[in-house]
């Protein structure tokens, strides 16, 4: 045998298939009787694409890029192809459907049923149909002339009959075949053809030869048999050119005539010998395709070669070759044995060897499943579900809420067929294609409305098609063909509208933001070309990616875009990456997990549904062998974690680097929030700064331990200063003095960089000052009140006459500050502007502890520092430094802008490292001094690592509060004194007062720690105890005020304390 | 001990709910529960579960074992073998019904499942009554029971001993009464 005859394969269940060849040839489409279509790429594809068109599926037809199909339930159906959407039913018949066929433009299809009637049907009208009657039995088979004059019937009356389409009258007919009542009885089922191209010839199957009828004169022009065939023959097709004619028997023989010659040229068996029930020639190769009742699908090649039966005898060992060359001879030889009328051979195209480009992938809505499923998810995200159902009882789309607060589930029925959706806190957004008569339209409900009207529609122009939709809060956006961006308020307002460089791919909301993906051009070899967009919709309206490139894992598309529900842009790809926007590192995206390392199966894949990043959550639904779930049963959530790509994360050290790091980019999306005027979670954010300090000194520790000092110092560099100080403790204490060293030196660099910074800063911000105002920040009134304070900081030299005035208010001032801030406050922002410089000096007292690097570094003042690290240290310890005025001014920035205090506080403790020179400022000379040198004074010692203890844990009783209050008083009264002595003092001196004011003071300790529990929920006091406070303050302004003066030795016990305090937290 | 004792040891057993409320993590004696964040399986015990289902405000998951080709399987081995077979949870009855009786709508196919327990418990219970039979019968002293449930024991636990208590009872009486009988007579 020339041909090859491939082994044959399982294609549907047993019963009657169909088989045809799409228009290029690339692909084999057959049916079957399991109602299945499946698009097969070539033979040996194991993972054909299938499409469930019916119960049972007794032929198709494939032309143009529509999918006819006749089914079980009577109708004839259009599918898309090759995507398989369900495009409408062609028409409806009382009984099954035999046959349907194209005619050869494609504009038409006829069909046969078991009712006797034949119809030609209009594809695309399908209101425009032609009947035929006069069969007296089931039609069998159909096939149109190629002229499009003529359509050919054979029916189970044993006639086949020749019909005139436009006048629709019987133009011939024979009697021909046996006859039989039913299809199922019928002996063959006499697929007829006309001979392509002139259309001369009618073949018709009967019995065991093919006859040949002439064209016009209906005369039988000649017949086809063979020995080989012994049983009737049931199909026959024609080959492309018109020179081939191929039949199929019941049992199993095929048999290939050159028509011409009438010879026949190929003989070939079934392998099982089941009936051949469906051939199909391919249109370019010499290939053919059948199909058996069993089910089976099988694959002829090389026909035709038999033609020149020397050449073959000549050239066969070289042929095994099988070099490319030969094969070009060989066609060589077809063409003049016959083949040349074929429109192309395999090597006669023109050959490209170069990278192909990938089909682009089609717009998709985030959470949602394929479009031409009967139930399917059009969104899952983190507000809730939509569902679709377009069955035949219904056509519906319902909606639920995650959380039923919001909104409760709803059904709406789908009369305007949408296929899209997305679901916000306030709004539902549904979009629909057009269709012959209605536009594309988009359809809100804005439940979050106050008003009566809760639903809008606005229809797009005329050939504009909505192809991705998507909510922001307070903003609706639509992309469409057209290649807009469509933004509306989401109370119906047409807003902004730009263009797309390319067409979309999806889109997302959130916030303000805006997140479109479109082609940016045609991606090679598998892989996509996207690019992306990030608008910013609100009062800033601006744009932070530009049309950025899109990176995808090679030869993925993207399956997934969204953003945390912090508002981080995200984005999965079809290999299961999850990549999110890393805004510190210059807008980058940053693969931040894997999700099909947590897969079982190979096909097994996680359908995200949201992602959250505090705390780290990545959900999705685990699907077992698809890509995505089913609606019932109902799927579940599953929380994957995340993990950044780094390496040796078995090690020690690798996994702290991962955790340090994802820690970093888990929570920029603060430091995004806090510059955007957003509110956050501002416990989440020291919750994280400490963690990530925690893990650099564990890998300071580390490093330490393998002797690698210089990967110490790079550790350090990406500490904060209390942890530098930290490990610059840890370095001595192990020995390492060149480490420490080297670490104090950088550490005073830092101080020296971050004052700079600082000013910098302050300087912008003043410029910046009027912008904020009008910002419209949550707490603005603090806010404000801090910023003209700056002003007055910056003038401070200038006024420095006044200088003292002002420190004098401010003795009062802070006081004020702290009992009603908010009231005072808001009096301010409301002033007349020549209030403003009185103003100014009423607050630059206060200046002295907002800004106190900027004032030591100015006037050298080592007191004023001695607050802010243990501020810093000890979360909102308002009690824990030394005058409560500093305390509580410090206090107030974190409240309003989290960015600056962090800054400010190293920057303090910058500063004391910056006069290392007064002799107890040093805290690793402190510490050595204290270790080392007064060893032998250890009941000292003992008190006054008793006393930090007990700083640490923030004052506990009322004379600890009453000493850090006075220490400053005995010291200036006695600057000679120790520690211990200073102590002993204090004791002596707290004796001497009354009791009511011993009294106070203990409220006031118990009151703080009561007002500490408090902070966590509400960061303010309650009124009695600010008065008490306030009181108290009253009492001892001399005391405040010598307190402001000096106290050399606070600064360094401050340092060392804030040391511990890390360490014990 | 009483069912409904029993029933309040099952309550303690955890099951997995979609809540569709927010609430933060809740501290009780017993441990803490939570949080609950809108549309995110959480484990919860079963007695807070049927509450907050009762109430409409979440969404039962229903534990592994309770699928109907498992509990086929659970069945036909009960059926095959002489002894007690495991069970998929120390409660199963009492969480079948607990969950059936207030979650049914979320759990597929649960006329079904009902059966099913119901059949693995009758299999169980007809077991059991066997053995105690041939236990009494044969008048033997001890008996290894394993892989029974607490619902199981407490069937029959109260009426067997009872039982056996009374027929020690009458068997020793038995003896002296009739040496004691023909004492008399003589």
């Amino acid at each position: 045998m020339p041909s090859t005859q491939k082994p044959m394969r399982y294609g549907h269940a047993e019963g009657h298939t169909d088989v045809c060849f799409d228009d290029t040839g690339s692909c084999i489409v057959t049916c079957g009787s399991d109602g299945d279509v499946r698009i097969w790429e070539n033979l040996d594809d194991d993972d054909p694409k299938s499409i469930s068109v019916g119960e049972k599926a007794f032929s198709c037809a494939l032309k143009n890029g529509k999918l006819i199909t006749a089914v079980s339930n009577n109708t004839v159906q259009i599918h898309t192809f090759p995507e398989g959407a369900p495009d409408g039913i062609l028409t409806r018949f009382p009984m099954h459907v035999n046959h349907v066929t194209f005619s050869p433009d494609g504009t038409k299809v006829a069909a046969g049923a078991s009712d006797f009637m034949i119809k030609v049907v209009e594809v695309a009208d399908s209101s425009k149909q032609k009947t035929f009657r006069g069969h007296d039995a089931p039609v069998l088979s159909l096939s149109f002339d190629p002229k499009d004059v003529y359509l050919a019937s054979a029916s189970c009356d044993g006639s086949v009959r020749v019909w005139n389409i436009a006048d629709q009258t019987c133009t011939t007919s024979w009697l021909l075949l046996q006859k039989c009542n039913d299809v199922i009885n019928a002996k063959s089922i006499c697929r007829l053809a006309w001979q392509p191209g002139t259309g001369k010839l009618l073949a018709v199957p009967v019995d065991k030869v093919v006859e040949l009828f002439r064209r016009e004169t209906w005369d039988s022009e000649f017949d086809l048999s063979d020995a080989s065939i012994t049983e009737s023959l049931n199909v026959v097709v024609w080959s492309p050119c018109g020179r081939f004619l191929a039949a199929g028997s019941v049992n199993g023989n095929i048999v290939v005539w050159n028509v011409e010659t009438q010879q026949c040229i190929e003989r070939m068996r079934h392998e099982k010998k089941y009936s051949i029930c469906g051939l199909a020639w391919h249109p370019k190769y010499k290939q053919i395709a059948y199909t058996d009742t069993e089910g089976n699908l099988g694959l002829l090649e090389n026909i035709g070669d038999v033609e020149k039966p020397n050449d073959k005898v000549l050239n066969i060992g070289l042929i095994k070759a099988s070099s490319g060359l030969l094969e070009k001879e060989d066609d060589g030889d077809d063409q003049t044995g016959g083949f040349a009328a074929l429109p192309a051979s395999s090597t006669q195209q023109p050959f490209y060897d170069g990278p192909m480009p990938t089909p682009r992938q089609k717009p998709f809505q985030s959470g949602s499943t394929p479009v031409h499923l009967m139930h399917r998810f059009m969104v899952w995200n983190s507000v809730g579900i939509i569902r679709c159902y377009n069955d035949e009882q219904d056509n519906a789309i319902d909606i639920e809420f995650h959380d039923t607060s919001v909104h409760h589930a709803t059904h709406l029925p789908n009369s305007l067929s949408h296929t899209m959706a997305d679901l916000s806190t306030e709004a539902i957004l549904l979009a629909c294609e057009s269709t012959e008569e209605l536009a594309s339209k988009l359809h809100c409900i804005h439940f979050g409305s106050w008003d009566a009207n809760k639903e809008w529609t606005v229809d797009m122009p005329k050939d504009e098609e909505i192809e991705a939709i998507c909510l922001g809060q307070g903003w609706a956006a639509c992309a469409t063909t057209a290649l807009l961006v469509r933004v509306f308020s989401v109370g119906g307002v047409q807003r902004e509208i730009f263009s797309l460089p390319g067409p979309v791919v999806s889109m997302a909301g959130h916030g303000e933001q805006l997140m479109v993906v479109y082609h940016r051009g045609t991606g090679f070899d598998g892989d996509q070309c996207l690019g992306v967009q990030l608008l910013e919709l609100g009062m800033k309206k601006r744009q932070i990616l530009h049309g950025d490139p899109l990176s995808l894992t090679r030869k993925s598309y993207l399956v997934w875009v969204g953003f945390s529900a912090e508002g981080t842009p995200c984005y999965v790809d079809s290999e299961g990456i999850v990549r999110m926007l890393n805004r510190a590192l210059g807008n980058t995206w940053i693969p931040v997990c894997n999700t099909r390392e947590h897969c079982k199966g190979k096909y097994d894949h996680y359908w995200v549904v949201g992602i959250h990043e505090n705390p780290q959550q990545l959900r999705c639904i685990p699907c077992k062998g698809a890509r995505f779930p089913p609606t019932l049963p109902r799927p579940a959530v599953a929380i994957l974690p995340f993990q950044l790509p780094y390496c040796q994360v078995a090690t020690e050290k690798g996994q702290m680097e991962e955790q340090y790091w994802r820690s970093v980019v888990f929570h920029s999306h603060v430091d995004y929030l806090s510059k955007n005027g957003y509110e956050f979670d501002e416990n989440a954010k020291n919750q994280a700064v400490k963690e990530q300090q925690e893990l650099l000194m564990k890998l300071f520790a580390l490093s330490c331990k393998l002797e690698r000092e210089f990967r110490c110092v790079e550790l350090a560099d990406l500490m904060t200063h209390n942890v530098v100080n930290l490990a610059i403790k840890y370095a001595s204490r192990s020995h390492r003095l060149n480490l420490a060293q080297r670490l104090s030196d950088m550490a005073v660099q830092k101080a020296s960089e971050l004052a700079a910074a600082q000013q910098q800063q302050e300087e912008e911000e003043e410029e910046d000052f009027p912008k904020h105002s009008n910002a419209g920040y949550s707490s603005s009134a603090t806010e404000w009140g801090r910023l003209p304070g700056r002003n007055a900081q910056q003038d401070q030299e200038v006024e420095d006459a006044e200088e003292t005035d002002a420190c004098e208010e401010a003795e009062e001032t802070p006081e004020v500050h702290r009992e009603s801030k908010k009231n005072i406050f808001s009096e301010w922002t409301g002033s007349s502007p020549d209030n403003s410089c009185r103003l100014n000096k009423e607050l630059s007292g206060s200046i002295f502890q907002a800004v106190p690097a900027v004032v030591s570094s100015n006037r050298k003042d080592p007191v004023v520092p001695s607050a802010n690290v243990l501020d810093n240290m000890t979360k909102y310890s308002k009690k824990t430094s030394l005058s409560g005025s500093r305390a509580v001014n410090k206090q107030n920035p974190p409240v309003i802008k989290p960015l600056t205090p962090r800054p400010k506080t190293k920057q303090a403790s910058a500063a004391s490292f910056f006069q290392p020179r007064t002799p107890a400022t040093n805290p690793v000379e402190k510490i050595v001094e204290e270790r080392e040198e007064k060893a032998g004074n250890e009941s000292q010692e003992a008190k006054v690592t008793e006393q930090e203890n007990t700083e640490n844990r923030r004052p506990k009783t009322g004379f600890q509060m009453w000493l850090e209050e006075n220490r400053a008083n005995i010291l200036t009264d006695n600057p000679d004194l120790n520690e211990a002595e200073v102590i002993k003092e204090g004791m002596s001196r707290f004796r001497m007062l009354t009791s009511e004011e011993r009294m106070v003071w203990t409220e006031k300790a118990r009151g703080g720690r009561v007002s500490d529990l408090a902070e966590d929920k509400k960061r303010k006091r309650p009124p009695a105890e600010e008065e008490e406070v306030s009181k108290s303050q009253e009492q001892k302004p001399e005391d405040t005020n010598a307190s402001k003066k000096s106290k050399p030795l606070d600064p360094s016990t401050n340092n060392r304390l804030s040391a511990f305090a890390f360490k014990q937290s | 001990m009483e069912p409904a004792e029993v029933e309040f040891l099952a309550e303690k057993e955890l099951v997995t709910i979609v809540p569709n409320f927010s609430l933060d993590r809740i501290h009780l004696i017993g441990g803490d529960l939570g949080p609950f964040n809108p549309g995110l399986p959480v484990e919860v015990p079963v007695w807070l579960a049927i509450n907050l289902k009762q109430r409409q405000k979440c969404r039962l998951i229903p534990p592994e074992w309770m699928d109907v080709g498992k509990l086929e399987e659970i069945r036909d081995q009960e059926r095959k073998e002489d002894t007690f077979t495991p069970m998929p949870s120390p409660y199963y009855m009492e969480l079948t019904k607990l969950l059936l009786n207030y979650a049914s709508d979320n759990i597929p196919r649960a006329d079904e499942i009902r059966t099913l327990v119901k059949d693995t418990w009758d299999t169980r219970m007809a077991k059991l009554r066997l053995s105690a039979d041939s236990f009494v019968r044969q008048q033997e002293a001890h008996a290894k029971l394993d892989n029974l449930t607490l619902m199981e024991i407490n069937t029959t636990g109260t009426f067997l001993t009872q039982a056996l208590d009374h027929m020690y009872k009458l068997r020793t009486n038995l003896q002296p009464g009739e040496s004691s009988h023909s004492q008399d007579f003589w």
